[in-house]
């Protein structure tokens, strides 16, 4: 009997002084978030390398005699001389579901009060993007619910289009708009009981920005209900550059997680040219040589990398990336935002004047392109706006020789009057999305000429009154356009009762 | 001050004289302080204590620093010796060190690498 309690003795003795192997290094110099590593020979690239007080760093830097660490975290208790191990991981956040309507930081940790989050797995912050074979060609839509866009510069699930403007154009609201649309459609299709519809979960990734304009986005989403399809990740500009820097590839792992595991997802980087800011501030730190306009030369690396993430995977689901860029004076010219457009499939392109003119959101549609969404585009939006880029185009074109005229033929006048028309109907005020069967209805309305008789100021009034009759008296309608994505006979024949009907109770007032 | 890249070049090259065949040659050190002191070259200081430094660093890899709690016996230390010396294909000698916070166990630091069997080691690692 004794023999058998010293077998399971000396076997539990075995197990408890199993020795565990790790490989130290000494803190030599440490500063500006950055710590000069001597010894950790054995670290790999982006590992995580852990340090006292449980503070994490990353090993960037790899030389021969040295490793450089960004810290994530708390630097003030760190000291030379101190003792750092390697960790044998590389850096990896929580993901899933459970971080849907939280606020996390880059590390993926909860900032927002609610407690902490109960999630199950965890993912890498780097990953190798999705090969070629993997891939499928961008196809469904994703719908802004921005009428410029949707109509004219279409956006598909998997693509990467660009929002690049200077400050204050409207390149946030966009994609806050954008992120609503997502739940509005959401809350729709699961209510619909369709089994085939696909929701959008969004994830929103704020790099430098004040903290005040983060929580404004959080309490506009809150406000439009658009919370729980949404995780924010939250690096503000008071946050240490490398926490800065991690945060857009840990919104690509949230956003991947939701792609692998066969559903849809939205990202927007906001923005990456604050992004690019803070790696040109930890190269520097590093020592890295720097080029052009002091960043890097490895800065477009960093953002094709993590733009590559964004794909439609063959028999799973879609990342869709909406990345933001800050223009100096409407510079597109610069190094970072040259580098993101040569990347993405297209960009939105906002512009200050636009804006100042009281045209918002502001995109200039000659200069906005969307390589790939028009496969993407349903086919109502063809049928009804197909022509309205060329008409648009035919009309700023003429709108620039026509201040000098007086005298204009009548051809001339009529493409200026439906130009500035159109114009007019484009404006949407913010957090403010249409649904694509209500656009779809509105602009089969002016095709059909029905805002030919009424004067361009007042536009906008008929317009918003066309929504909302449209909304509050022919739901029907709007479901089976939405239903059937084209236009069909009995189609036609009920948005031209519709429109009849609107039009008489309009004029009437 | 830190010693230039220049002086770290030379520091490397000299230190690349000093090891025969994986191991530090006290003749090959004596001749390179001698060659230092001859032809002193620009910023000795830095240059010594850039070339101690590796040499330090090279050493710390044939040095098994074995922490104990308890006592540990000469055979103990043969043992960690032999199992070094093998695992890192180079002769590496051990010696003892008295480390009382350790609560019970052994902790062996050969270079930047370091072997746990210590309680506390345990705890610590179950803390996080
Ligand atoms: N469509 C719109 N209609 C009215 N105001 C808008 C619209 N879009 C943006 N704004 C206002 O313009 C300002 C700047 O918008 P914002 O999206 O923060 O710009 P950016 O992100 O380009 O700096 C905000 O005060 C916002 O409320
Ligand atoms: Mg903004």
């Amino acid at each position: 009997m004794s023999n058998v309690i010293e077998q399971i003795e000396s076997q539990i003795a075995k197990l408890s002084t199993k020795v565990a192997r790790k490989n130290t290094g000494l803190i030599r110099t440490i500063a500006d978030g950055v710590a000069k590593i001597e010894g950790l020979s054995d670290v790999m690239y982006n590992e995580m390398v852990s340090f006292p007080g449980g503070v994490i760093g990353i090993a960037l830097n790899l030389e021969e005699d040295e490793v450089g660490c960004v810290i994530l975290g708390d630097v003030s208790q760190l000291k030379q001389g101190d003792e750092v191990a390697t960790t044998g991981k590389l850096l990896s956040i929580p993901v899933g579901k459970a971080l849907l309507g939280r606020v996390v930081d880059a590390l993926g940790r909860p900032v927002d009060g609610k407690g902490p989050i109960d999630s199950k797995e965890t993912y890498p912050v780097e990953k190798i993007a999705p090969g070629i074979i993997v891939r499928k060609s961008v196809s469904q839509p994703l719908f802004t619910g921005i009428m410029a866009i949707d109509s004219m510069i279409p956006i598909g699930r998997g693509q990467r289009e660009l929002i690049i403007g200077d400050r204050g154009t409207g390149k946030t609201t966009i994609c806050i708009d954008t992120i609503i649309n997502q739940a509005r459609i959401n809350k729709v299709g699961l209510a619909s009981g369709d089994k085939g519809f696909r929701p959008v979960y969004s994830i929103y990734v704020a790099v430098g920005q004040k903290q005040s304009n983060i929580v404004r986005t959080i309490s506009a989403l809150e406000a439009a209900d658009a919370l729980q399809y949404t995780i924010i990740v939250a690096a503000p500009a008071a946050d240490n550059p490398a926490n800065q820097y991690l945060a857009p590839f840990s919104g690509a792992a949230l956003g991947e997680w939701f792609m692998e595991n066969g559903m849809d997802a939205l990202i927007v980087y906001d923005d990456l040219s604050k992004h690019a800011v803070a790696y040109r501030q930890i190269s520097l730190i590093l020592k890295r040589p720097s080029g052009r306009e002091a960043y890097p030369g490895d800065v477009f690396y960093l953002h094709s990398r993590l733009l590559e993430r964004s794909a439609r995977l063959d028999g799973k689901g879609s990342l869709t990336a909406l990345p933001v860029i800050e223009t100096q004076a409407g510079d597109v010219s610069a190094y970072i935002p040259t580098n993101v457009i040569s990347i993405t499939d297209g960009q939105i392109f906002l512009e200050t004047d636009l804006f100042n003119q009281g045209i918002r959101p502001a995109v200039s549609v000659g200069l906005s392109v969307s390589r790939v969404g028009s496969s993407a585009q349903i086919k109502v939006t063809k049928q009804v706006g197909g022509k309205l880029k060329g008409e648009l185009a035919q009309f700023r074109e003429l709108a620039a020789f026509a201040q000098f005229g007086s005298d204009l033929d009548a051809k001339t006048k009529a493409t200026l009057d439906r130009g500035a028309r159109i114009v007019e109907l484009f404006k949407q005020p913010q957090l403010n999305p249409v649904a694509i069967e209500v656009q779809a209805s509105v602009l089969w309305v002016l095709q059909k000429s029905y805002f030919d008789s009424l004067e361009v100021k007042h536009i906008v009034t008929a317009a918003n009154s066309l929504k909302d009759y449209l909304t509050s008296r022919k739901a029907d309608l709007l479901t089976q356009i939405r239903n059937e994505a084209k236009l069909t006979d009995p189609i036609e024949t009920g948005l031209k009762a519709a429109a009849d009907e609107w039009k008489n109770t309009f004029s009437a007032k | 001050m830190a010693a230039d890249k220049q002086t770290k070049l030379l520091a490397k090259q000299l230190f690349k004289l000093s090891v025969v065949n994986g191991v530090v040659s006290p003749e090959q050190v004596a001749g390179v302080l001698g060659w230092v002191e001859k032809t002193s070259p620009h910023r000795p200081v830095a240059l010594l204590k850039a070339y101690q430094h590796r040499i330090a660093l090279e050493l710390a890899k044939s040095r098994a620093e074995v922490e104990h709690a308890g006592p540990v016996g000469d055979a103990t230390l043969k043992q960690i010796e032999a199992a070094m010396t093998k695992r890192y294909a180079r002769p590496v000698t051990a010696t003892a060190k008295a480390n009382p916070k350790l609560l019970a166990g052994l902790r062996v630091r050969v270079g930047s690498d370091i072997y746990e069997s210590s309680v506390a080691g345990q705890l610590a690692t179950l803390s996080v």
